[in-house]
């Protein structure tokens, strides 16, 4: 039984310069230990690497140098299933909203005598029962975004990645949305690698908090959320975290800039 | 019976009437009324004419197979090169420029030399309508190359998907629009260059008939050849393909068609 | 040196790959049959040393800028008045459809017949293909006129004559722009069907008397020629207008 679902050892990236003339580096050395089961948000300002990790952890971006290691929760290391939920819905629009989760469940290579009970139950879980034959053009923002979830879901991955699903979405909406998932969270308990910039999303939703500086990316701070589920988003603890951690980010920005 | 479809209505009519009046006020030999062109059609279907003694519904039938042959052959051709040449950069760098040079050649040119190279033969003629008409294809094709959406592929690959199926439910539906655009524009384009190359190089067909008519300046037969060419080809445009057209994009908000 | 990019590179090679190859091919034919590339220049210039091949281009080119001012101006004109009345544009549209799908050398061999070996046969060709083609840019032009733009100039009361000159048409401009190259690259291409049945000089006289004496080189000299000088009028008039039109565009990534 595998303790930590994903291990990150001395991860460098270098991307070229966008001038054209050699390479900056966006991450270095950046090591990372996240525990099954756990819900992990990693907080930084826009444009300090956040989703070059996600898409390294995923596999659609290559690393320069270290390891990363993904563990199934039995295990096993390799065919630990990854969901990916990104900022944009990016579904295939011109498929039904079933047919889009049966994409992801058909690249899964997952057994098609399942597929429509899952489609079924996560459409449930997301709230959107019934759409099933609906085209995405057709649904809002926070309904496409609601199938992107669905269709992480469904294929029940080990591992959830979530690249500030939220912040294409108004207000309103993004805290509906980030209520419900708590809730969809309770039936389904993959291990959650939650990316954002908003310092109160980390707070209220997950239970470790990773803080990342810029330029290059690197983990600075790590904080345990010990309050209880289900939170209220007006909890006055999460406030007082989160007023620390501010000052915290602000401290290391300083130094970042001197 | 709404406004805008009167509307069509008195277009046609008043574009009949003007023909007409026009007939009577010259000769046939300039411009033959529509009754007289009605009637050489028809005789045209139901009696053999011309030099080789063959209803029309012969050279509509070798016409209409040219133009299907042709038409496939381009765009098959065409959606491979454009692919190659759209996806892979360095390829585009290597042999883009032979097709902006493949588009700037004038088809009249183009007909011409494939005759002396290869003959008075189909095999001539139909060369000279494939090479014309792949770059169009070509072109629409690199344009769809390159809009592929690298964010959906990402996401393809994120879930792990296999080759086949990035292909089949990611990037074909992505390059309908232009395999489409470029669909209608081929056929537009190849028939009008079979017309031309059964202008000269050709035996039989729809083009053969009304050059044949035009040396002779019967301009009744000519007139009545160029029309149902027309006809046929606006069915086919209009009719045929618009409604496949209709179905392949029911996902489409409906502003966007 | 703008011409050492590396990026140019693969397709200088591979032009000098097919040159060579065409000069090897060429070796097995006749030269009034293939002619290689270098006896192609050479059949060029030996052409263009004579006075009479530039009265001759100049004929084809004097019947391509009728029909392309005439096609533009008639056709923007259908296509303005289309785009702003409904009515209009039921009317026409049909006819811009049926129109469009015409070859040239039906309206080549009509032309003929109705007004013979003359200049107007060519225009009247081009026209009839060409207008139908740039009223349906323009129309599609007027149709996408940003509403709150004309809705912005009525808040301010401004008069016609002003919309039309600092609203309107500058929004029609792209459209404007876009349908003159293309309209250019086909009306010269018409123009050599229409002179090739029946023009008493011109370039398309030309290609269809070297066809009937099956000289292909001498088609080639010509075609090649011509179209060098269809292809420099682009991009040396053309594309640097409509740059200087759209220079307050930023420019495109």
């Amino acid at each position: 039984m595998a303790t930590h679902a994903v291990v990150i050892d001395g991860l460098c990236k270098k991307f070229p310069s966008p001038n054209g003339r050699g390479e900056f580096t966006v991450i270095d050395s950046l090591s990372l230990q996240i525990a099954c089961g756990s819900f992990a948000s990693i907080v930084g300002p826009s444009g300090c690497g956040k989703s070059t990790l996600l898409n390294i952890i995923a596999g659609i971006e290559p690393r320069d140098a270290g390891e990363v290691r993904v563990q199934s929760q039995d295990g096993a290391d390799s065919g630990a299933r990854i969901g990916y939920v990104f900022q944009s819905p990016r579904l295939l629009n011109w498929l039904t909203v079933e047919d889009n989760i049966k994409f992801a469940l058909e690249a899964q290579n997952i057994g098609r005598s399942s597929w429509n009970e899952r489609v079924t139950k996560y459409l449930h879980m997301v709230g959107l029962a019934g759409q099933e034959r609906n085209f995405p053009l057709k649904l809002s923002g926070g309904m496409q975004q609601r199938v992107a979830i669905a269709r992480a879901l469904a294929i029940e991955p080990d591992i959830l990645l979530m690249d500030e699903p939220f912040s294409h979405l108004d207000e309103i909406t993004a805290r509906k949305m980030r209520v419900d998932l708590m809730q969809i969270l309770e039936h389904a308990r993959p291990t959650i690698l939650f990316v954002t910039h908003s310092l109160r999303e980390a707070v209220f939703l997950s239970e470790e908090v990773y803080m990342m500086s810029v330029k290059p990316a690197r983990i600075f701070k790590h904080l345990r959320v010990d309050i209880p589920r289900p939170r209220e988003p007006e909890d006055p603890r999460l406030f007082d975290l989160e007023k620390g951690l501010v000052k915290e980010f602000f401290a290391v920005l300083e130094q970042d800039f001197r | 019976m709404n406004r805008q479809t009167g509307l069509r209505w008195l277009s046609v009519l008043s574009f009949v009437a003007v023909w007409w009046l026009g007939s009577l006020v010259s000769s046939p030999e300039i411009l033959p009324g529509p009754l007289v062109i009605g009637r050489t059609i028809l005789t045209n279907f139901t009696t053999t004419t011309g030099p080789e003694e063959k209803s029309a519904a012969f050279h509509v039938a070798i016409t209409l197979a040219r133009i299907l042959f042709s038409f496939s052959v381009a765009m098959i051709l065409g959606i491979a090169v454009g692919l190659a040449i759209g996806l892979r950069r360095k390829v585009e760098l290597a042999f883009g420029y032979l097709i902006s040079l493949a588009l700037t050649i004038p088809t009249l040119l183009a007909v011409f030399l494939c005759v002396i190279w290869f003959g008075f033969s189909e095999a001539g003629g139909l060369f000279a309508v494939i090479l014309t008409v792949t770059p169009f294809v070509a072109v629409n094709m690199i344009a769809g190359a390159k809009a592929l959406d690298k964010e959906l592929i990402d996401m393809a690959h994120a879930f792990n998907a296999r080759r086949g199926l990035l292909v089949r439910k990611v990037l074909v539906w992505q390059l309908m629009p232009y395999i489409f655009s470029a669909f209608r524009y081929a056929f537009g384009m190849t028939w009008k260059i079979v017309a031309l190359a059964e202008s000269f190089g050709l035996k039989y067909g729809i083009g053969y008939m009304f050059t044949f008519w035009f040396e002779q300046f019967n301009m009744a037969q000519v007139m009545a050849w160029v029309m149902l060419f027309v006809a046929i080809m606006l069915v086919i445009e209009h009719g045929v393909i618009a409604r496949f057209e209709a179905k392949i994009f029911a996902w489409r908000p409906a502003h966007a068609v | 040196m703008k011409f050492f990019r590396p990026e140019a590179v693969p397709g200088f090679l591979s032009a000098i790959g097919l040159l060579l190859v065409w000069t090897g091919v060429s070796r097995f034919f006749l030269p009034t049959f293939l002619p290689s590339p270098l006896a192609l220049l050479s059949q060029m210039f030996s052409i263009f040393s004579h006075a009479a091949a530039y009265l001759v281009i100049g004929k084809t080119l004097e019947r391509v800028f009728a029909g392309l001012v005439l096609s533009m101006l008639l056709g923007s004109l259908i296509g303005l008045v289309m785009g702003l009345r409904r009515s209009v544009e039921s009317f026409f549209d049909g006819w811009i459809m049926v129109l469009l799908t015409f070859p040239s050398i039906c309206w080549a061999f009509l032309a003929v017949l109705w007004f013979g070996l003359s200049d107007i046969a060519p225009i009247f060709t081009i026209v009839l293909i060409v207008l139908p083609y740039v009223a349906m840019n323009i129309w599609e032009g007027a149709k996408a006129i940003d509403r709150e733009l004309s809705d912005m100039a009525t808040v301010f009361r401004a008069p016609r004559f002003l919309f039309l000159r600092k609203v309107l048409i500058p929004q029609l401009m792209p459209y404007i722009f876009s349908s003159l190259r293309i309209s250019f690259a086909l009306s010269w291409k018409i123009a050599l069907v229409s002179e090739a049945f029946g023009a008493s000089r011109g370039v398309g006289k030309e290609l269809m008397y070297w066809f009937q004496g099956t000289r292909a080189d001498m088609m080639l000299a010509w075609g090649a020629s011509f179209m060098l000088l269809m292809v420099a009028i682009d991009a040396l008039v053309l594309r640097p207008w409509e740059n200087r039109v759209f220079s307050w565009r930023p420019a495109a990534v």
